[in-house]
C-alpha cells in the first residue's frame, strides 16, 4: 500500500466537514487461534477470548442444499431442523430442557453449501456443550414422528411467508430463475411441493451420505484453555466415521446473455416487489475490495445511487439495495426494491437507468474515498463478540481462506483506485440488458407493461414451486 | 482503564449465572457517567474499548402515544424528516457526511419514543455531535421533500401492514384494545392521515417535542466520558429548552369483557392474535411478566409451543411479546395456523392453557429455566456496544432509570412462583383481552349454493 493514499483519504474526508477527523486505519486483526486436523479429517479451530466467561461455537458441515437430491429439495434443511429434535440419550423434550436450563443456545441452519450448528454456553458448561454438540452431529435421533411434524410445519411456514413481506421471497424466485438447473438456484428450504415429496428415509440417507468427520469444521471462540478444550473436542470427534459420499463438483454457471422476466402473480398485492440479478464472482475473487466499494456506492448503503434514486429523490420506494451472494465456485449479484403497483414500470425503468449510469462512469474520486471510509469504519462491528469470531473462523475455513482475508482487508480497500473500480464495473457488474428480472405483484395490472423487458414467464404466488414448471 | 473494562465485561456476560444467588451488582455501573445540560438534555456515557467504535442513541420522548386523529403517524414521519436537511445543510448531506466518515445511521419509532442511532469509528465522534445537534436545532421543511417522503412512508406502510397479514391484523387488534388511550393509534399512521398532514402540523410537532429537554442522549463504546460530555455541552447546550410537552393524561378504563376483531383475507395460513392489557415499564411486576411469557412461549420446551405446535399441531408457531412503555401496554400472543387450520379449536386450546397457568401456576423447574433464559438473553444483549446502548437507554427512558439495568439480574432472581401466578391471574383474564382472527372468507361454492338456493 502506498502510504500517501492515506493522506489523500484524510483530505477527501475532511474537505466536506468543518471539524477535522483522523482517518481510522483498519484496526481489526484476527486474534491468534489454533487449527487442529484430526486423523479422520475433522477440523478444529480454537480462539481463546478471555474477556467474558462465555464460549461460542459454529460447526459447519460441508454440503447443504448442494447435496440435496434434485427431486427432493429441502432435504438438507429438514435434516438440520431435526438435529436438535433429540440426540444421544436425550429425546427432543429433554434436549430442549437441558439447553434452556443452563441458559445455553443451539441453533441449526442451512445454506446452499453447508449445514451449520451454532450456539453459546457459559464457560462453566464447557463439557456439557461439547457433549451436546457431539450428540447433535454424530448421534441425532432423526425420529420419524419428529420428521413428519417438522416437514408438515416447514410446508406451512412457506405458505405463511407468502402472506407476509414479499420482499423476502423475490431472492428465492430470483435464484431459481437465474441459475435454472444449476445447484446455486436451489431453494434452500425447498418448496411446498418438494418438501411434500420427502420421506423419512431420504433424510436418514442424506445424513449417512453427507455427515462425517471429513466434512466438518468446528470453530470455537471464548473463555477456555486451548489445551483442555482441544482434548475434549478431539476425544469427542476422533471416532466419527467419514461421510458416505464425496462432495459433488459444482458445474460451471452460465452468464445471462439476454434479459428475461419472471412474473409471480399475487392478486391481492398493493405493491410490486422486484429483483434482478446475474451470475457473479466466487468468495475468493481477488477483486473483493474493489467490488465491495463499487457495490457500496451502487446499492450497499443509504446514500447509494440506487437508494438515492428510488427513495430519496423520487419517493417511489421505502428502500432499494444491491448485494453480492458469493459462494465457493461462483454466486450472484442482485438488486431489489418495491413500489406501489401503479408505479411498477417507472421504478424498474429507474433502477435500470441507474445501473446504466454506473456503467457510464458515475463514480468519482470523492465517492471512492467516502466508500472506503464507510466500509472500513463499519468493519469492526462484525468482529466484536466471540460468536462473531467463531462464525468468521468457520467461514474462512469453509472457503479455504486464511486470516489475511480479514487482516489485509483494510490495506486492500485503501489501495483501490478509480481505475480499479471502473474495471470491476465493466468486468463483473451486469448491464441492465444482462439480468433476470423477477416481479411479485398484481399480474393483471403489470403484465403488459413488463413485456418490454424481455420474454415473460408467469407463475402464481400460490403455486407450490418457486419456479415455472416446464 | 483497559483492565477495568475487561472486568466489567466478564461480569456482564454471565457471572451472575455462575452465582445464582444473584448478589452481583454489575460493575459496569461505576464506569457510566451522566450529565444534565443547562437546557435539560440528559447525557449518558458508558465507555467500552473492545473495538474502536461508538454507538450513539438519541432517545426523543415522543411516539404515536402523543398523536391524535388527523395527525396519526406524525412521530414516525419525523423519524424520516430528520434525515432531510436543515437550514445549514441540504437534504441528503447528513447521510453523505456521516457515511464519508465511516458512520452508519438508522432510527426507529414506537408508541412511546423515537430513537436516532449512529454507529461510527471513534474518529467521527465530533462530526456526529455536530450533525446531531444541527438537525435537532435547525430542521428544514422543504415542501417538495415533504411530499416525496410522504410517498416513502406510504410505501413502508404497504410493506409492513397492507401486504402483510400479521401487520394488518395487529393494527386492528391494537386499535380495538384501546377505547381511550392513544396506544390504540398505529405508529405508521392511518393512510388518510399519511396523505393529509400539513407543513404546519410538522412545524408545531417539531417545536413541541424535538426540544433538548425532551431528549436522552446515550453513547457507548470507545469514548472517554469527560470528552464526550464536553462535546455534548459544546454542541447541544446552546439549543434552547422548550416548554415541556403536555403530558398524556388519559388512562385506559378497565376492560369489562372480551373484544373481538375479524378480518377476511385470502390467507394461505389463518392467524389468531390475543392482546391483554398489561403494565408500564416502571411496574415492578415486569420481570415476573417476562418470566411468565417465557414459560409460555420461549423455546421448544415452553408450554404453548409444546401443546399447540408439537403435540396437538393446532398451530405452526406460538410467540409472545409485551410492551412496557410510559403507560400500561399490551401483552401479545401470536398464533399462526396451518392451512385450513381450525381457528376456534386453536383458540380454545390456547385459552385452556392460559386458564391452567392462572389456576395452577408454573413449576419450580419452569421458573428456573425461564430465569436462566432471561438472564442469558440479558447478558447476550449486552455483548455489543449497540446492545448496551439500546438496553441502558430503554431503562433510562422507559423503565425507571438507567441504574435499574444493573439491578435486572437481581430482579429476575427475586421472582417467585407465586409472583408469576399472580401476574397471570391479574393480566391474562379473558375479560381483559382482545382476540383477532384473520382467515379466508367462506369458500366460493358455499356462496354459490346460497345464491342458487335463493333463485
Amino acid at each position: 500500500m502506498n502510504p500517501l493514499r492515506r493522506f489523500v483519504v484524510i483530505a477527501a474526508t475532511v474537505c466536506s466537514l468543518s471539524a477535522p477527523v483522523v482517518f481510522a486505519a483498519s484496526t481489526v486483526k484476527t486474534p491468534n487461534f489454533e487449527k487442529v486436523k484430526l486423523a479422520n479429517g475433522a477440523t478444529l479451530l480454537l480462539m481463546e477470548r478471555h474477556d467474558v466467561p462465555l464460549i461460542a461455537f459454529t460447526a459447519v458441515v460441508r454440503g447443504g442444499a448442494l447435496t440435496d437430491p434434485a427431486e427432493r429439495l429441502g432435504t438438507a434443511s429438514l435434516l438440520a431442523g431435526l438435529l436438535e429434535k433429540g440426540a444421544g440419550n436425550r429425546d427432543a423434550n429433554t434436549f430442549a430442557e437441558t439447553v434452556a436450563s443452563v441458559g445455553g443456545q443451539i441453533q441449526t441452519g442451512t445454506s446452499t453449501e453447508s449445514i451449520s450448528v451454532a450456539g453459546s454456553f457459559l464457560a462453566r458448561d464447557q463439557k456439557l456443550m461439547v457433549e451436546l454438540l457431539a450428540d447433535v452431529l454424530q448421534r441425532p435421533r432423526l425420529e420419524e414422528k419428529q420428521f413428519e411434524t417438522l416437514r408438515d410445519r416447514s410446508i406451512e411456514f412457506i405458505r405463511a411467508a407468502k402472506d407476509s413481506d414479499r420482499s423476502t421471497l423475490t431472492p428465492i424466485y430470483g435464484a431459481a430463475s437465474l441459475f435454472g438447473a444449476h445447484p446455486y438456484g436451489r431453494s434452500v428450504g425447498g418448496s411446498e411441493a418438494s418438501l411434500a415429496a420427502i420421506k423419512h428415509a431420504d433424510v436418514r440417507q442424506y445424513y449417512a451420505d453427507n455427515f462425517g468427520a471429513d466434512r466438518v469444521i468446528i470453530a470455537v471462540a471464548g473463555d477456555f484453555k486451548t489445551a483442555q478444550l482441544k482434548s475434549l473436542l478431539s476425544r469427542a470427534f476422533a471416532n466419527w466415521r467419514k461421510a458416505g459420499q464425496p462432495l459433488p463438483a459444482v458445474p460451471k454457471q452460465t452468464q445471462v446473455t439476454a434479459r428475461r422476466v419472471l412474473l409471480v402473480d399475487a392478486p391481492d398485492a398493493v405493491q410490486s416487489y422486484f429483483w434482478c440479478g446475474d451470475v457473479s464472482v466466487p468468495r475468493n475473487d481477488p477483486r473483493r475490495a474493489a467490488l465491495d466499494i463499487v457495490n457500496t456506492l451502487f446499492g450497499g448503503r443509504f446514500t447509494s445511487m440506487l437508494n438515492t434514486e428510488l427513495r430519496i429523490r423520487s419517493g417511489l420506494s421505502y428502500g432499494a439495495s444491491s448485494r453480492f451472494d458469493r459462494m465457493a465456485e461462483g454466486g450472484s449479484w442482485e438488486l431489489g426494491s418495491f413500489t406501489r403497483t401503479e408505479k411498477t414500470i417507472e421504478a424498474i425503468d429507474l433502477a435500470f437507468a441507474t445501473l446504466d449510469k454506473l456503467h457510464a462512469g458515475a463514480i468519482d474520486d470523492a465517492q471512492l474515498e467516502s466508500a472506503k471510509s464507510y466500509v472500513l469504519g463499519q468493519y469492526p462491528l462484525g468482529l466484536e463478540t466471540a460468536s462473531q469470531w467463531a462464525y468468521q473462523l468457520a467461514t474462512l475455513e469453509l472457503y479455504g481462506l486464511d486470516r489475511s482475508y480479514i487482516d489485509d482487508y483494510g490495506n486492500q480497500l485503501a489501495a483501490v483506485t478509480l481505475a480499479d473500480a471502473r474495471h470491476v464495473i465493466d468486468e463483473v457488474i451486469p448491464s441492465s440488458r444482462q439480468v433476470v428480472l423477477v416481479v411479485i405483484g398484481k399480474a393483471d395490472a403489470i403484465r403488459e407493461g413488463l413485456r418490454k423487458y424481455g420474454p415473460l414467464t408467469e407463475v402464481k404466488l400460490s403455486d407450490p414451486e418457486f419456479r415455472a414448471q416446464p | 482503564m483497559t483492565s477495568r473494562s475487561r472486568l466489567s465485561r466478564m461480569l456482564l456476560l454471565g457471572l451472575v449465572l455462575l452465582a445464582p444467588a444473584g448478589f452481583a451488582q454489575v460493575p459496569g455501573a461505576d464506569q457510566v457517567r451522566t450529565a444534565t445540560l443547562a437546557n435539560g438534555m440528559q447525557i449518558i456515557v458508558w465507555p467500552d474499548h473492545d473495538i474502536p467504535n461508538v454507538a450513539l442513541y438519541n432517545w426523543v420522548h415522543v411516539g404515536s402515544r402523543n398523536e391524535a386523529p388527523g395527525i396519526t403517524g406524525l412521530a414516525h414521519f419525523f423519524e424520516h424528516m430528520m434525515f432531510n436537511g436543515t437550514s445549514k445543510r441540504a437534504p441528503g448531506e447528513f447521510d453523505q457526511v456521516l457515511e464519508a466518515n465511516g458512520a452508519r445511521n438508522n432510527a426507529f419509532t414506537s408508541d412511546d419514543v423515537t430513537v436516532y442511532q449512529d454507529w461510527f469509528p471513534r474518529s467521527a465522534l465530533e462530526t456526529v455531535f455536530e450533525l446531531e445537534a444541527d438537525r435537532l436545532q435547525n430542521l428544514a421543511f422543504d415542501p417538495k421533500v415533504v411530499e416525496s417522503e410522504r410517498d416513502v412512508v406510504h410505501s413502508e406502510r404497504r410493506l409492513r401492514v397492507d401486504d402483510s397479514h400479521q401487520g394488518r391484523l395487529q393494527e386492528r387488534v391494537q386499535a380495538t384494545a384501546f377505547l381511550a388511550h392513544p396506544y390504540g393509534i398505529p405508529t405508521i399512521g392511518w393512510p388518510s392521515d399519511i396523505l393529509s398532514w400539513t407543513i404546519d402540523d410538522l412545524k408545531k410537532f417539531f417545536s413541541t417535542y424535538y426540544a433538548p429537554n425532551n431528549c436522552t442522549l446515550v453513547l457507548v463504546g470507545d469514548v472517554e466520558p469527560d470528552s464526550a460530555i464536553a462535546l455534548a455541552r459544546k454542541y447541544f447546550e446552546p439549543i434552547p429548552a422548550q416548554e415541556p410537552p403536555r403530558p398524556v393524561k388519559t388512562v385506559e378504563p378497565e376492560q369489562l369483557g372480551e373484544r373481538r376483531v375479524a378480518i377476511n383475507a385470502e390467507a394461505q395460513t389463518p392467524l389468531i392474535q390475543f392482546a391483554y392489557h398489561g403494565l408500564a415499564g416502571t411496574d415492578p411486576r415486569r420481570p415476573a411478566l417476562d418470566l411468565l411469557t417465557r414459560v409460555l412461549t420461549d423455546g421448544d420446551a415452553s408450554r404453548l409451543h409444546r401443546a399447540l405446535v408439537e403435540e396437538q399441531k393446532l398451530a405452526i408457531s406460538a410467540d409472545s411479546y409485551f410492551s412496557a412503555g410510559f403507560d400500561p401496554g399490551l401483552v401479545w400472543f401470536f398464533l399462526s395456523l396451518p392451512a385450513n387450520g381450525d381457528a376456534s379449536q386453536a383458540e380454545a386450546e390456547f385459552t385452556r392453557q392460559i386458564e391452567r397457568v392462572i389456576k395452577e401456576g408454573v413449576t419450580a423447574d419452569e421458573l428456573a429455566r425461564a430465569r436462566s433464559q432471561a438472564l442469558a438473553d440479558f447478558w447476550r444483549g449486552l455483548a455489543t456496544i449497540d446492545g448496551k446502548a439500546n438496553a441502558i437507554g430503554t431503562f433510562a427512558v422507559l423503565q425507571g432509570g438507567y441504574q435499574k439495568l444493573f439491578d435486572e439480574p437481581r430482579a429476575y432472581e427475586a421472582v417467585t412462583q407465586q409472583d408469576i401466578q399472580k401476574v397471570a391471574a391479574e393480566f391474562l383474564r379473558s375479560s381483559n383481552r382482545t382476540v383477532g382472527v384473520l382467515k379466508s372468507p367462506p369458500p366460493a361454492e358455499d356462496v354459490q349454493t346460497k345464491t342458487g338456493g335463493a333463485q
